[in-house]
C-alpha cells in the first residue's frame, strides 16, 4: 500500500533528474577519420576495448595545451595507453589530414606536432569550419613510426579537441623500415638484421604487401596477397593472404 | 521492509505518505501524465531533423559514389531512415506534438545550428569532382551519423517511453556499424 503511494513521487524525481542530464548541452565536436587516429581505430574496431570512446571519438575535449592524446582530460584515457597495439598508417612525406565535423565551432588555429616539434599551424582567425576539414601537412624531417599530436582551438572557448594519428613515414607496413631514421628516433626497438626476414608481430590495421614476414603467436607467416589487416584477418585464419614458414 | 517503518522515523514518512496519498485522488494527472517525457520528444524532433538532412547526402552517395561499399552503406542508410522516420513521426503526431521543434525554445539543447548540415554543404557535394566524392561524402556521412549517435543515445538514458528507447537502441547500433564501415574504408582512402 505505502509503497504504492510513493512510487509516483519518486518516478517524477527520477524523470526530473534525467531530464536535467540529457539537456545538458553535448560536447561532440570533431576527430581525424584519415589517416585513422586512435579513435578512429577504436570505433572501426581496429583496435579492442577502448570503452566509451567508440560512442563518441568527436568528444575528444579537454583545456588548450596539451602534449597527452586524450587532452589530460579526465575521459579517454585510454587513447594515451601506448601498450595498445595502435595500428601505423604508411604515409609519404606529406600527409592530408580529412576530419570529421560534429559542430562547427568557430576555430583559432589547427595545430600538427610530433613530439615537441610543431609541424604545422592553420589560423582560421575565429571563422567556423565546413561540414568537412582537410589539411596537408610536411612531416619534415621525420621518418618512419612516429604519432603526430593535432589539436583543434577552439576560438571562443578555452578548449581543444585531440586527435592522435599513428602513421609510418615513407613506410606502407607497420614493420620497421629498413633504412635507419635520419632525424627523431622511432617508437619501435631496432630489428636485428633485414636479410632474415622476421620483421615484426601482426597487427590490424596494417597494410601488407606480397612478401612480407610477419610472425603470429610465435610463428611466421609471408604475405600471400595485398591487403590491409583488420580484426578476423589473423594469419593462422585466412591461409588466402598468409603462408606459414 | 515493515520493520523499519516501525520507531521514530514512520512519523516523518507517513506525514509524507499521507500527503501524497491525500493529494492523489484531487491530482488525476499523475496517473493520466503521457507516457513520454521531453527528451523522448526531443529525440524524434532531433532524430527526424537529421534524417531529412542525411538522407540528401545519403541519396547523392548512393548514385554517385565510385566505391562500391559507400554505394551500399548509404542505400542501406536511407532503406532504414524510411522505416525509422514513419515510426518516428507517428509517435510525434500520436502525442499531438509538432514535427520539428521550436527553434526559438532552445530544444536542441544549445547547438543545433552547429551541428546541423545546411544547403550549402549539399550544393557542394553536389559540385565535388569525381575524384574528391568519395572522401567529402564519407565526411559528411560520418559527421552526420555521429550526431544521430548522440542523439540516440540520449534518449536511451533519458526517454521514458520504451518503445522509444528500444527504437533509439535500434538506431545505435545500426549507426555505429555504418559508422565502422565508413571509418575502415576511409583509412584506405
Amino acid at each position: 500500500m505505502r509503497r504504492r503511494f510513493i512510487l509516483p513521487a519518486l518516478t517524477v524525481a527520477v524523470t526530473v533528474a534525467s531530464l536535467l542530464v540529457a539537456v545538458s548541452p553535448a560536447s561532440a565536436h570533431g576527430y581525424i577519420s584519415s589517416p585513422p587516429s586512435r579513435q578512429a581505430n577504436c570505433v572501426s574496431g581496429a583496435v579492442a576495448n577502448c570503452g566509451d570512446i567508440i560512442y563518441e571519438p568527436q568528444s575528444v575535449e579537454a583545456p588548450k595545451g596539451s602534449t597527452l592524446c586524450n587532452g589530460g582530460g579526465s575521459r579517454f584515457a585510454v587513447l594515451n595507453d601506448t601498450s595498445k597495439p595502435w595500428p601505423y598508417a604508411g604515409v609519404g612525406k606529406t600527409v592530408t589530414f580529412n576530419w570529421v565535423i560534429t559542430a562547427r565551432h568557430s576555430t583559432a588555429t589547427w595545430e600538427y606536432f610530433i613530439g615537441g616539434t610543431l609541424l604545422a599551424s592553420f589560423n582560421d582567425g575565429g571563422a567556423q569550419p565546413g561540414a568537412t576539414k582537410q589539411h596537408t601537412v610536411s612531416m619534415g624531417n621525420f621518418t618512419g613510426r612516429q604519432t603526430i599530436l593535432a589539436r583543434w582551438n577552439i576560438a571562443d572557448t578555452a578548449n581543444a579537441f585531440y586527435s592522435c594519428v599513428d602513421v609510418n613515414i615513407g613506410g606502407g607496413t607497420t614493420t620497421p623500415p629498413t633504412t635507419t631514421p635520419t632525424t627523431a628516433p622511432t617508437t619501435t626497438p631496432p630489428t636485428t638484421s633485414p636479410t632474415t626476414a622476421p620483421t615484426g608481430t601482426w597487427k590490424a590495421g596494417t597494410a601488407y604487401k606480397v612478401g612480407d614476414v610477419v610472425t603470429y603467436n610465435g610463428v611466421s607467416y609471408r604475405c600471400r596477397q595485398a591487403h590491409t589487416a583488420i580484426v578476423g584477418w589473423e594469419p593462422p585464419n585466412v591461409p588466402a593472404l598468409w603462408l606459414a614458414i | 521492509m515493515a520493520r523499519h517503518l516501525i520507531g521514530p522515523v514512520p512519523l516523518g514518512l507517513a506525514l509524507v505518505l499521507a500527503l501524497v496519498a491525500g493529494c492523489s485522488p484531487e491530482r488525476p494527472a499523475v496517473s493520466a501524465a503521457p507516457p513520454f517525457n521531453a527528451t523522448d520528444v526531443m529525440f524524434l524532433q532531433m532524430g527526424l531533423a537529421q534524417i531529412t538532412e542525411g538522407d540528401q547526402v545519403a541519396g547523392l552517395a548512393a548514385e554517385r559514389a565510385g566505391d562500391q561499399r559507400i554505394r551500399d552503406v548509404a542505400t542501406e542508410l536511407r532503406a532504414q531512415w524510411h522505416d525509422e522516420s514513419g515510426t518516428m513521426q507517428r509517435w510525434l503526431l500520436g502525442w499531438q506534438q509538432p514535427l520539428a521543434a521550436d527553434p526559438s525554445a532552445g530544444a536542441h539543447a544549445g547547438h543545433g545550428a552547429l551541428q546541423a548540415l545546411r544547403p550549402a554543404d549539399i550544393e557542394d557535394l553536389k559540385s565535388t569532382s569525381k575524384t574528391d566524392f568519395d572522401r567529402t561524402a564519407v565526411s559528411l556521412l560520418l559527421g552526420q551519423l555521429a550526431n544521430c549517435v548522440e542523439t540516440s543515445r540520449m534518449e536511451e538514458s533519458g526517454g521514458a517511453y520504451p518503445p522509444a528507447r528500444a527504437l533509439a537502441a535500434t538506431e545505435t547500433q545500426r549507426r555505429q556499424s555504418q559508422i565502422q564501415r565508413l571509418l575502415t574504408l576511409a583509412a584506405t582512402q
